[in-house]
């Protein structure tokens, strides 16, 4: 028995050390223990806590859908902020990006009138690249004038939440009477069989097809898809492309790439760019796949502050913000469901997302641990 | 040994967490339960008080009650699924960030009952949903009124959260109830674009204390804790809003326009248990119905003769003999 | 008319005072943070809880002084966490910033609910048992200096203190060269003898300690009582301050009245009928604070080990 536990504590140790997935693993279980410890302390049962939060992810084909729906934005923020933070910058202004990105892509779906499969490729681009320019304008701040892009992008969040609140005041846009703006045309939607859905026959057909039903009363969409497709996008232009090697290069030591000839304020510029344009991405999809118009916000909803996250577990690789995305909208989605269920309280989920996330900042704690073990281990 | 317990506490956890899923206990009698918006359950607000509401349902009426928090508007759609497959007999959307969303689900599940706070679909809505609203004017009118009465300085304020059209009957209905009250007063008015900054709602009401107001209604959420506080620093009077928000400075809320939405929840509750849910209306809640009111804490600070002169006011808003006004065009013609 | 334009000035001077304060702290425990060369982004998280200490032990002790040390003591001990992460084990302080961000409210609101019957808003405190107002009813009513310094909290003056104190401890005192040159060149620092990681615990505890004052002089100053939203951003505000001010005490103070300034503006534009939007004043702060980043600040640099660990047998 006793070698047994060696064995697997040098297991575990090999698999914490040499490869990022598995000590990543572990410091997810590790946050889950914490959290379990706190549900502990206020009474609640954390195996039936956690029962619940499985459950409410993986028991129907709905729950796993509405899982990928909640995870694809903040797929997309985390790639953002992982392109950023590969490039040596640190965009706090994901959060900004995302809102431009899905005021501008509402405006494209509604006031422009094209044919289908012209008009959600309009919307997209047009909300990307408007996104892109957001985030490249601190880029620009900071390669003309030195201005620290953790300053400009949090001021930058803030104006692009009342922008968006100003557009929607503005007349012709704004629903009269709410506090929306019109929804996009049904030509810029990207909801799969959304009008169909909602039409009386569809309605009737799926009330018979249970199955059917629960499957596609989630806003299923391609965005998912084309979040992954991102993903290996932003890999193969930084590793694969020589514009990829520059942002790098500017990433890991400005003043050796400068000294190499590379033009580091253009790539500064570029690389806020990309990543404004991801995390308009965001913001784009979620209005022609999801939401379908804009709402007046009065604070802010988190997207970006949540990539900032996701980037992090996903140790900024660009597949690893899939997985981190996923789990993370798992445990927003799965966590919610304790409350109704069993009256926890849903902050745990921010205490289990924190602890992962600080795990996850002290590889040397983990790896201190498990050599530990080993070490006592063999001397009993 | 402390590794022993980690291993088995990890072999434990995973294997209950699987087993312990089919564990939900399952309660016989009539479930409802309620998906907040963004503001969550403690907002001091709507939400806060339609839970209240349901709380009191679960006590007096032995039904089972539950709730579901918001974090962003996307949210909505999926925490109404999660409560349809709990099998609730009843949905609440509170807010009426979630008016689309409610009927959209309410078409797709014919046999499930919904009911939203603050939204109306009029002569649309479907046969399984019913909307309640609040005429949230009439409560402004009254405590405009109390102020209009009980300012010296004839002048007074009103702070709003953000402006639309839900926040304006709030402001309106002040007016009115100012200007009936006194007519020469000049009524300051701005809005703090923000539900949680409460730094600029203090802001904002010294402001209007320093500019010669003597008393501040706000409808404005987090926004408002500033305005009592201003209040309460500067010896002056604030109003509170939604709930009676007199405890958080006891000797400067005079009084509190209040919304009871746990009322209207209750009472639906009540509804349904009795069979007589009343699917496809919408349902009014005004003085009449007992859905909004002045606080019950009001005799503290106001007068008892201008508390006589507004319960009077409350019976000519209830006979229908006035009508108070909600949105700038309706004030206009009030002034008039 | 002179009259009016002298008491809105004074308005907007007061409201000024008012945004900045928790600000200052908050971005002074930045200042020491980075000079000692750990990065700190947690400061929201830090002020979440500053912020709930002080608005729960305002109301239970009923002593101002002690909710507010309190609450420097509660933001001491998370910032406690950030620095065995970040000194002794090497963290990613950027990571593990964010971390105590999450674990910041996440544990408010958990204990909260423990301490307030399930509710996350804490009961209101009396005008009485909150912080003194020093200058209240000194000067004549209505007059130029009564409107500024009326209602201003003692801890407005005690922020202007610390900015004072950590200008003196950082510039002229041989522990604050310390400081910074653990901040500059750590290895440096090591080989003259400095013990670089108690340095550096000091100053990342410290730097909890002045945003858990931060969050306290909103809960237990502006207003009295502590709601989830109470810190919205504030933490990344005074973040920002930081960096702008340069890394100096001296610095994140202009930066914090610059943003309160503008705040103070943005309300007084407010309360006219304009035609232009209300959004586009309320973007108004943000907007200057870029706008003079612009034209007159200019490049900062960072300490030159910030965000690095150290570590003994690290080769540089």
């Amino acid at each position: 028995m006793k070698l047994k536990f060696k064995e697997i504590r040098k297991a575990l140790y090999i698999f914490a050390t040499e490869k990022t997935i598995g000590f990543t693993l572990i410091a997810i279980f590790l946050g889950l223990v914490i959290g379990a410890i706190f549900l502990a302390i206020a009474g609640f049962n954390p195996f039936q806590a956690y029962g619940i939060i499985l459950r409410g992810i993986f028991s129907k084909p709905s729950y796993i859908s509405y899982t990928i729906i909640r995870a694809t934005p903040l797929i997309l923020t985390g790639l953002s902020i992982a392109f950023a933070f590969k490039t040596g910058l640190f965009n706090i202004g994901a959060e900004g990006q995302y809102i431009i990105g899905s005021v501008v892509a509402t405006a494209a779906g509604y006031f422009l009138h094209l044919p289908l499969f012209i008009h959600i490729p309009v919307v997209i681009i047009s909300a990307v690249v408007a996104a892109g320019i957001w985030g490249g304008l601190a880029g620009y701040f900071k390669a003309k004038f030195g201005v620290h892009e953790v300053i400009s992008t949090i001021m930058l969040n803030w104006i692009a939440l009342y922008f968006q609140n100003f557009l929607i005041y503005t007349e012709g846009f704004q629903k009269p009477g709410g506090e929306t703006s019109y929804s996009i045309q049904p030509t810029a939607n990207m909801t799969i069989l959304k009008a169909w859905k909602g039409s009386v026959a569809g309605r009737e057909w799926l009330l018979q097809h249970p199955f059917w039903k629960d499957l596609l009363r989630t806003p299923m969409n391609w965005g998912f898809l084309i979040a992954i497709l991102m993903a290996v996008l932003v890999w193969f232009i930084l590793n694969k492309t020589a514009l990829g090697y520059r942002l790098r290069a500017v990433g890991f030591n400005k003043f050796a790439a400068e000294y190499g000839g590379i033009n580091v304020n253009k790539n500064l510029i570029i690389s806020m760019f990309i990543a404004g344009g991801l995390a308009g991405l965001a913001g784009a999809l979620q209005v022609v796949g999801v939401s379908h118009k804009v709402t007046l916000i009065a604070a802010m909803e988190g997207y970006g502050f949540d990539g900032i996250a996701v980037a992090l577990i996903a140790n900024s690789s660009a597949m690893g913000c899939i997985l981190a995305g996923l789990l993370f909208g798992a445990l927003k989605y799965g966590g919610a469901k304790i409350q109704p269920f069993m009256r926890a309280p849903s902050e745990v989920i921010s205490i289990v997302i924190g602890s992962i996330v600080f795990f996850i900042s002290i590889p040397k704690l983990i790896k201190l641990i498990l050599t530990k073990k080993i070490k006592k281990g063999g001397t009993k | 040994m402390f590794k022993k317990i980690i291993a088995i506490f990890v072999i434990v956890l995973f294997v209950m967490s699987i087993f312990s899923c089919g564990q939900v206990k399952k309660e016989s009698s009539i479930k409802i339960a309620m998906v907040t918006d963004v503001g969550g359950i403690n907002d001091q607000s709507f939400n806060q008080s339609a839970w209240e509401g349901l709380k009191r349902a679960e006590k007096e009426l032995s039904i089972g009650v539950g709730y579901l928090e918001s974090s962003q508007d996307a949210d909505y759609a999926p925490n109404m699924e999660t409560l349809l497959d709990a099998g609730n007999d009843l949905i609440w959307g509170i807010g009426f960030k979630m008016g689309d969303t409610i009927k959209e689900k309410a078409m797709a599940n014919p046999d499930q009952q919904y009911a939203i706070i603050d939204y109306a679909y009029g002569d649309e809505t479907p046969i399984n949903v019913v909307g309640v609203v609040f005429k949230e004017q009439e409560p402004s009118f009254l405590v405009g009124y109390i102020a209009g009465k009980m300012t010296k300085a004839n002048k007074v304020g009103f702070v709003g959260g953000m402006k639309f059209p839900l926040i304006e009957k709030f402001e309106y209905g002040f007016k009115a109830g100012v200007k009936l009250a006194n007519p020469d007063a000049e009524i300051f008015s701005q809005y703090a674009d923000s539900f949680t900054d409460a730094a600029k709602g203090k802001a904002i009401a010294n402001q209007m204390y320093e500019n010669g107001a003597d008393i501040v209604y706000h409808a404005a959420g987090g926004v408002g804790d500033g305005v009592i506080e201003a209040a309460k620093e500067q010896d002056k009077f604030a109003i509170g809003v939604d709930r009676d928000q007199n405890s958080l400075a006891p000797e400067h809320v005079i009084t509190s326009a209040m919304k009871r939405v746990d009322n209207a929840i209750f009472n639906v509750a009540q509804l349904l248990v009795k069979g007589e849910f009343p699917g496809g209306t919408t349902v009014v809640y005004g003085l009449k119905e007992g859905g909004v009111g002045i606080a019950p804490t009001s005799y503290k600070l106001v007068p008892a003769d201008i508390l006589e002169e507004v319960a009077e006011l409350k019976a000519k808003v209830i006979s229908g003999e006035i009508v108070v006004p909600y949105t700038p065009d309706t004030y206009a013609e009030w002034l008039k | 008319m002179m009259e009016t334009i002298f008491s809105n000035f004074a308005l907007i001077i007061g409201t000024t005072l008012m945004y900045s304060t928790p600000l200052i702290y908050t971005s002074l425990g930045g200042v020491l943070a980075e000079n000692s060369g750990v990065i700190n982004i947690g400061l929201e998280g830090m002020m979440i809880i500053g912020a709930f200490a002080g608005a729960t032990l305002g109301y239970f002790v009923g002593n101002p002084w002690i909710a507010f040390i309190g609450a420097g003591v509660a933001g001491g001990i998370y910032g406690l966490l950030h620095a065995v992460a970040c000194v002794s084990f090497g963290a990613n302080q950027v990571v593990s910033g964010i971390a105590i961000n999450f674990l910041g409210i996440g544990v408010a609101l958990f204990l909260s609910r423990m301490f307030f019957e399930g509710a996350t808003m804490t009961k209101s405190i009396p005008l009485d048992f909150k912080m003194p107002r020093p200058l209240n009813g000194v000067f004549p009513d209505g007059s130029f200096l009564n409107i500024i310094l009326d209602n201003q909290y003692a801890t407005v003056y005690v922020a202007l203190i610390f900015v004072l104190l950590i200008w003196f401890f950082l510039y002229k005192t041989k522990y604050g060269l310390r400081l910074r040159s653990v901040g500059e060149h750590p290895t440096a620092a090591d080989t003259l003898g400095i013990n670089v990681i108690r340095i550096r615990y000091f100053a990342v505890i410290m730097s909890g300690v002045m945003a858990g004052f931060g969050g306290a002089a909103m809960s237990l100053a502006i207003v009295s009582n502590f709601r989830p939203t109470l810190i919205s951003g504030h933490g990344f505000i005074a973040l920002a301050a930081m960096i702008f001010g340069k890394w100096k005490p001296q610095g994140a103070l202009l930066a914090c009245l610059l943003f309160g300034g503008s705040q103070g503006l943005a309300v007084f534009l407010g309360q006219f009928n304009f035609e232009i939007s209300s959004q586009l004043i309320s973007m108004l702060p943000y907007v200057i604070t870029i706008v003079v980043l612009i034209g007159f600040v200019g490049k900062s640099a960072a300490p030159a080990a910030d965000g690095i660990p150290y570590e003994k047998e690290h080769k540089y």
